[in-house]
């Protein structure tokens, strides 16, 4: 069917997608960059030129530049092309979510901290992952909800998830945001409790999604259905089959297979659509979060719905 | 013997502190020198891990060798003529300041994310400190030796490469050698923000997931590169311009 579809459209047989990505949290394109024979219209109906970048926000820069089809995004970075550089896309899947009784990124404080609620951070050191990040409109919302002004009574500083708990230990911080994997490494080490979770801002967060340029999927529709087939293909591999999935994700972030099972894919872990089918009604109310804490302008995510390519795609 | 050993000595030195201070300090991002020197085979002797390296050395090979090829003459005109100096000299010190790898997004921009950005990137890294030397070098030239050549019937040309470029070597070299350890910064930085491979991958990509026995071990193998890429230039540089060192000899790296 790919070689007839190759054959019938030589321009399609061409096509490359340039296609932006990064870590962690993208397991069915890890399965497509890793297990590329496991998806027959790779290679024959379209080709790959994987780019790894370093968080979203310079991938909204490079969709926006041109340099890159489709990129992972995260619904702030998306939305701020968009305002700021004239961005125009489409959400064509969704990678990784909060689902009710999974991960939600949480806040974390010794167990031996005087800090025992939201309002307790007043006058403290708050660390987080990025100033101005997706998270921090979820992280704003909650604080302003228990009196606490997030620009005026905290000190808020920009500490990575990577050395997140490093900072608690040591008392940089008196509560930081924690993510997988290092959460689960946190919890095991023990002498850290959960403060807070952006759940209780909103349950269904969407943390990564994938979008593409409108212009790119306008002039290229069959192209782009055929990756955002792949897309659903591969989430569903990766669901179904944990243990060579773990293969695959320790391929790709070199982490030890014995850590990754700590937590991925497990109740521990975010959630993922099994047809990686984007959930737009929680990326508005996303957006309308972002617009109430003053972060973006109000936005209307119908504006990232293409009729017909959307994930799941068969 | 004593010249020979010192540079080792001072490497030993340098991780007998590290290992001292990790320990002192206790902190799971800070590793000793031995774990991060156990880990170092791992990476060598993963076939990825060495072929992300190799597109490093690629990339800083190409960058820094178009980067010699068009700095020495620039350089040169520029310490000859005072007309090409004041039209090169101001944009120079604008470009001079600014960190290479800031221009990262600016050039991805324009040339996209691929090995071209990269290798440009590396490519002004390496230039400014080779024309700024081959400059200085080639105005120090003595104005009598020019008109010796003059004299005895040399065209511009030939007496800016056969009195200029040998007077100049010495200089030029300096600049290539700074050029050098510029290429291999540039090399890494410039695979900070976006990749398809190199050993900046390996690097940021450990520090993402924070495996630091990895990040620091990444840093040891660069740091290893850096050496013996000096040690090796350092050799050729002392045998082209022999006649123009000083008498006393000061062990300032490995060769």
């Amino acid at each position: 069917m790919a070689a007839m579809i190759a054959g019938a459209s030589p321009s399609l047989a061409q096509q490359t997608i340039r296609v932006g990505w990064t870590i962690p949290a993208e397991e069915s394109k890890y399965w497509m960059m890793r297990r590329p024979a496991e998806f027959p219209d790779i290679g024959k109906t379209y080709k790959i030129e994987w780019t790894q970048f370093q968080g979203t926000a310079p991938m909204t820069q490079a969709l926006a530049a041109g340099a890159l089809d489709c990129a992972t995004q995260a619904p702030l970075s998306l939305a701020n092309g968009v305002v700021g550089g004239n961005l125009k896309a489409y959400i064509v899947a969704q990678h990784v979510f909060e689902k009710p009784g999974g991960f939600s990124v949480y806040w974390a404080v010794m167990d031996d901290s005087p800090i025992k609620a939201i309002a307790d951070l007043k006058g403290k050191t708050v660390g987080i992952s990025v100033i101005g990040g997706g998270t921090q409109g979820p992280f704003n919302l909650l604080l302003k909800q228990n009196g606490v002004d997030p620009a005026k009574d905290i000190k808020l500083v920009e500490v990575g998830f990577a050395v997140s708990e490093d900072a608690l230990r040591q008392g940089r911080v008196d509560a930081v945001n924690m993510n997988q994997p290092f959460a689960a490494r946190a919890e095991a080490k023990g002498g850290t409790r959960k403060l807070f979770s952006l759940s209780q801002a909103m349950p269904n967060i969407v943390h990564i999604l994938e979008a593409c340029r409108a212009d790119f999927v306008d002039k290229n529709p069959e192209v782009v259905k055929a990756y955002v087939r792949d897309i659903t293909s591969g989430m569903k591999k990766a669901l179904a089959n944990r243990e060579e999935t773990l293969k695959v994700v320790n391929e790709v972030l070199k982490a030890p297979i014995p850590v990754l099972d700590t937590y991925l894919l497990k109740d521990n872990d975010f959630g993922r659509d099994p047809g990686a089918a984007p959930n737009f009604p929680a990326i508005q109310k996303m957006l309308d979060i972002y617009a109430d804490t003053g972060m973006l302008p109000k936005l209307d995510v119908a504006q990232f719905k293409h009729p017909t390519i959307v994930a799941p795609l068969q | 013997m004593t010249r020979r050993a010192a540079p080792v000595l001072a490497c030993v030195g340098l991780l007998a502190v590290w290992q001292i201070a990790s320990l002192a300090l206790e902190s799971d991002s800070f590793p000793t020198a031995l774990e991060a020197i156990r880990t170092i085979p791992d990476i060598l002797g993963d076939k990825e891990s060495l072929i992300n390296i190799l597109a490093s050395l690629r990339r800083m090979t190409i960058g820094f060798g178009i980067a010699v090829l068009v700095s020495i003459p620039l350089g040169l005109s520029m310490g000859r003529s005072r007309a090409v100096a004041a039209f090169f000299n101001p944009l120079l010190m604008v470009v001079y300041p600014v960190p290479k790898a800031a221009l990262m997004p600016i050039i991805m921009l324009w040339l996209g994310v691929g090995d071209i950005t990269k290798t440009l990137v590396i490519f002004l890294g390496v230039s400014l400190p080779v024309i700024y030397h081959s400059f200085e070098g080639a105005k120090a030239v003595e104005e009598k030796m020019l008109w010796s050549g003059a004299a005895m019937g040399l065209s511009p040309l030939q007496r800016l490469v056969r009195i200029v470029l040998p007077a100049a070597l010495p200089e030029i070299l300096t600049g290539c050698r700074t050029g050098l350890v510029l290429a291999l910064i540039t090399m890494i930085t410039s695979e900070m923000i976006a990749r398809q491979s190199g050993a900046g991958n390996i690097l940021f990509n450990a520090l993402d997931m924070g495996q630091y026995d990895t990040v620091y071990a990444m840093i040891i193998i660069v740091g290893a590169m850096g050496i013996c890429l000096d040690a090796a230039f350092e050799r050729i540089r002392a045998r082209l311009v022999r006649w123009s060192e000083p008498q006393f000899d000061m062990p300032l790296s490995f060769s």
